[in-house]
């Protein structure tokens, strides 16, 4: 009789088993010096599942391949001036927020990943860690190449990675992954691979994926499938993540359930950026916010907690309260922009009348009870040139590093405000959320970097609104302010016009030609 | 028209529809495929074709590269059949799983008997070497003017293969269980077909087990114990069997007496709605209860056999698993029909159960 054939999963574990070994010249415990402090109990390391059967070898060769085809794409849309096709020019500002406020976030990542990687014992998710954070680096590499076509054209891309460190709302979802790399490896896992890449990827990129498809930006599209492509393997990961942490012990359940209910809350506030990009900045909308997290987060992140629901994990903290918010968030924050467009990197613009239409339609709730009359009013005082900016510096929540703009639950005229005290000094917080956050541990949140408090304590070249701006490598009159009127706004309508007067033109060939049939 | 899908390393072989993809075929079939995005972008439900034509559908290329299209690999998401196919996946096998290929059975009524007053046991007669099966796989019965089968799990053990045990319980309107209730009588010829499932005893395992039945649930678990005793096994077994009250509990006599010869074997009937004054001594309670209660919550170090009604099995793995035993330990029977299929997605954390 012959020798049954192994199945692919024996087959990878005879290939894989085995490759790490016990150090002896120094301590385990010395060589691993970080997987223990957090207080998660590891009983039985080889109880990994390995999520995703994948070997070096073959990894070179599938990555290989994808970007064969994303350059392919990417070269084409180049020489063919894809650009010119877009939906309008405005779009293109939901292009300068990914590449200032997520494309850095892929770097982040790569790097959290390679050191938690690091500092984890198990060899298992030591690879699974490892393919992540090359991932990771290529998505960023790949999103810098896809964009930099929209940066010979267009403001605002040029300086993109020191905005990143420097620019005010940029502080947002830049805290949110220094808060993350700056936590142990399972926190760390628990904070990107879990709630991040599991929880809210889909509204992360489904919404700027969609909208580029919506828009005419196949060369975004298409790194967007390429990037998609990989993260099955993260999605699993950060699946796996969880349950191995659960089962270990019954310890880990309550520091697991903390660092979901904190990090779904991180992700909730960061997400706020994409929910104003869904709503507002897409010419062609795809669908509303509120839709996208009745179906992204609703639906599918209920589901996920019904089945954790099963070792004793709850729905996050606070889930409620960011249901009630997708009302509002878009709505909020696009006002805070609005109103600061001046010290942005994109531009802003309040939406026509059909846009509006647009969102009384989709937030009937809302819309226009709370925001209509407000956005009407400062169209009415643009119209009179009296174009409505907020000069003051405005106060942010010492957690998110979001102005406090957001409403009360329940209450959306007022504002909400939360303080708590450490070592005599008062913290603001926009939400419970981002409070208990801080009160958790405030060592570590009282030393965040806040942009407005960095000016004021004159860290941010110097005292006036454009010393900032130009230590922001902000290209004043280019890079902000709004969108009509903007050098933006220019080459756009240039293309327009050249498109008709061709259009035109071969009109007038075509007659010419039945003519002379 | 349909094709046959076998999957290995299973060797099971399933019907695929016209237009069904190959991923909806299996996890309706009961074989879990691993998966994730269900529409050909992530390529997590990458498999092997070793025979037959396919159609890729929709699958990205960039989660399907060109290099494994020529080695013969799909998304069995987006995967639909042109011919007949065997596929390899990537599934956990099973050591305690045979092959057991399904056949068609023709039987003959021997015996109706009232087990409560809305569950009867029903005996049929195999002609020839019996039907060969696991403790704990169920079969599909034809009955005469009934559209459809009805899956019932076998209650006697293997060894006595010619005679197959069914409890059915009454179900007000259901046109198989009315049938069978009503019409059906001893001589009938029926046919059956099986072995069918992937619910079976793990005997190359050798922790204690726990069997948790909610009413005519009963049926898999019995032929398990009953099995397992008869091979000689010491490992400590609980039973625990959950009805409304002393009414509807069947079998307790055959059990006491296991449970009295068998000083491995422990039998606990629990009833749920048993009057307070009715003289009843035993264990009152749902099923997940009782369970947590003679474990005093601690459940880790066992395997457990779950065979009943949607809500007990969901509350019994809930206990179990805070009780620190989880899904590789814990087997149950998952009959997935195409109403599961159109409701709510489930989430991708558990496989089985």
């Amino acid at each position: 009789m012959s020798a049954k054939k192994l199945g692919l999963k024996q087959r990878y574990a005879l290939m894989t088993r085995g490759l790490d070994w016990e150090t002896s010249y120094q301590p385990m415990d010395k060589v691993f010096p970080y997987d223990t402090f957090e207080g998660i109990k590891i009983k039985d390391w080889s109880a990994w599942e390995d999520p995703f059967r994948l070997t070096m070898d073959n990894y070179w060769k599938f990555q290989a391949e994808k970007e064969r085809k994303l350059y392919a794409v990417l070269d084409s849309f180049a020489q063919n001036n894809g650009q010119t096709g877009l939906s309008d020019g405005r779009y293109v500002n939901a292009i300068k927020l990914f590449l200032t406020g997520v494309s850095p976030l892929e770097y982040q990542a790569h790097r959290g990943f390679a050191h938690a990687g690091r500092h984890l014992r198990g060899v298992g998710p030591r690879i699974a860690a490892q393919m992540q954070s090359l991932d990771e680096l290529r998505h960023a590499q790949t999103q810098i190449h896809t964009i930099s076509h929209y940066n010979k054209f267009f403001d605002g891309f040029h300086e993109f990675r020191h905005m990143h460190d420097r620019v005010w709302y940029l502080s947002v979802p830049k805290s949110f992954f220094d808060d993350a790399r700056s936590a142990g490896p399972f926190e760390y896992m628990v904070a990107i691979g879990f709630a991040f890449e599991y929880v809210l990827t889909n509204l992360l990129f489904v919404p700027f994926m969609s909208g580029a498809a919506y828009n005419g930006d196949l060369a975004t599209v298409t790194f967007g499938f390429s990037a998609q492509s990989d993260e099955s393997r993260h999605m699993t990961l950060g699946i796996e993540v969880i349950k191995f942490l659960l089962e270990q012990h019954p310890d880990n359940l309550p520091i697991v359930q903390k660092w979901v209910d904190k990090w779904f809350w991180r992700g909730h506030r960061v997400l706020g950026l994409v929910a104003m990009m869904m709503d507002y900045m897409l010419p062609k909308r795809v669908m509303s916010w509120k839709e996208a997290w009745e179906i992204y987060f609703t639906q599918a992140g209920g589901a996920l907690f019904q089945d954790l629901e099963r070792y004793g994990l709850r729905v996050p903290k606070y889930a409620d309260v960011a249901t009630e918010e997708a009302e509002h968030i878009s709505h909020q924050n696009w006002a805070i922009f609005y109103q600061y467009t001046h010290a942005a990197g994109f531009h802003t613009w309040m939406p026509k009348p059909d846009e509006m239409d647009w969102l009384s339609e989709k937030y009937p709730n809302t819309f226009d009870k709370y925001y209509r009359p407000r956005f009407e009013m400062w169209a009415e005082m643009e119209k009179k040139g009296e174009r409505f900016y907020n000069m003051g510096l405005p106060q942010l929540c010492t957690t998110c590093q979001i102005p406090m703009g957001y409403t009360e639950p329940g209450d959306p005229t007022t504002i909400c405000f939360r303080t708590s005290e450490y070592k005599g000094d008062t913290y603001h917080f926009c939400s419970d959320g981002c409070k208990d956050i801080f009160d958790d541990e405030p060592e570590k949140f009282s030393q965040s970097w806040l942009p407005v408090h960095q000016i004021f304590q004159g860290n941010c070249g110097g005292a006036t609104v454009p010393d900032v701006l130009d230590w922001y490598k902000l290209n004043v009159g280019a890079d902000n302010m709004d969108y009509a009127g903007s050098p933006d706004e220019k080459v756009w309508k240039a293309w327009e016009a050249a498109k008709k007067s061709q259009g035109s033109a071969r009109t007038e060939d075509a007659g010419a030609k039945t003519a002379a049939e | 028209m349909s094709h046959e899908l076998t999957i290995e390393p299973l060797g099971e072989t399933i019907t695929v529809e016209d237009g069904q993809t190959v991923l909806d075929a299996c996890l309706r079939a009961g074989v879990w495929l691993p998966h994730a995005c269900g529409h050909g972008l992530c390529g997590t439900c990458k498999v092997d074709v070793v025979d037959g034509e396919v159609d890729h559908g929709s699958a990205s290329p960039f989660a399907l590269m060109d290099f494994e299209r020529d080695e013969g690999k799909v998304l069995a998401c987006t995967c639909t059949l042109t011919s007949d196919v065997t596929i390899e996946a990537e599934i956990d096998e099973d050591p305690d799983a045979r092959v057991i290929p399904v056949r068609d059975f023709a039987v003959t009524v021997s015996r109706l008997v009232d087990l409560t007053h809305d569950v009867k046991g029903v005996f049929l007669t195999i002609e020839g070497d019996g039907i060969d099966f696991q403790a704990g796989q169920f079969i599909n019965l034809h009955l005469p003017g009934v559209e459809g089968t009805r899956a019932f799990s076998l209650a006697n053990p293997p060894s006595r293969g010619t005679g197959i045990e069914l409890h059915v319980r009454l179900v007000p309107g259901g046109a198989g269980t009315t049938y069978i209730h009503q019409t059906l009588k001893e001589g009938d010829r029926l046919t059956v077909s099986g072995p069918y499932g992937r619910f079976f005893v793990r005997k190359s395992a050798t922790e204690p087990m726990i069997f948790l039945a909610g009413g005519t649930g009963l049926s898999s678990p019995k032929s398990m114990i009953l099995d397992l005793l008869e091979d000689g096994r010491t490992e400590p077994m609980t039973l625990i069997h959950g009805v409304r009250t002393q009414a509807d509990l069947y079998d307790r006599a055959l059990f006491e007496d296991l449970a009295a010869r068998h000083e491995n074997f422990r039998y606990v009937p629990a009833l749920s709605s048993e009057p307070e004054d009715s003289g009843w001594t035993g264990e009152r309670g749902f099923v997940h209860d009782v369970m947590n209660r003679l474990f005093d919550g601690f459940l880790g170090g066992h395997k457990a056999y779950l065979c009943g009604p949607p809500p007990m099995i969901e509350a019994c793995i809930r206990t179990l698993m805070q009780g620190r035993l989880f899904e590789k330990h814990i087997f149950t029977e998952k009959f997935i029909t195409a109403k599961d299929a159109s409701e709510a997605p489930r989430s991708p954390v558990f496989k089985r159960i």
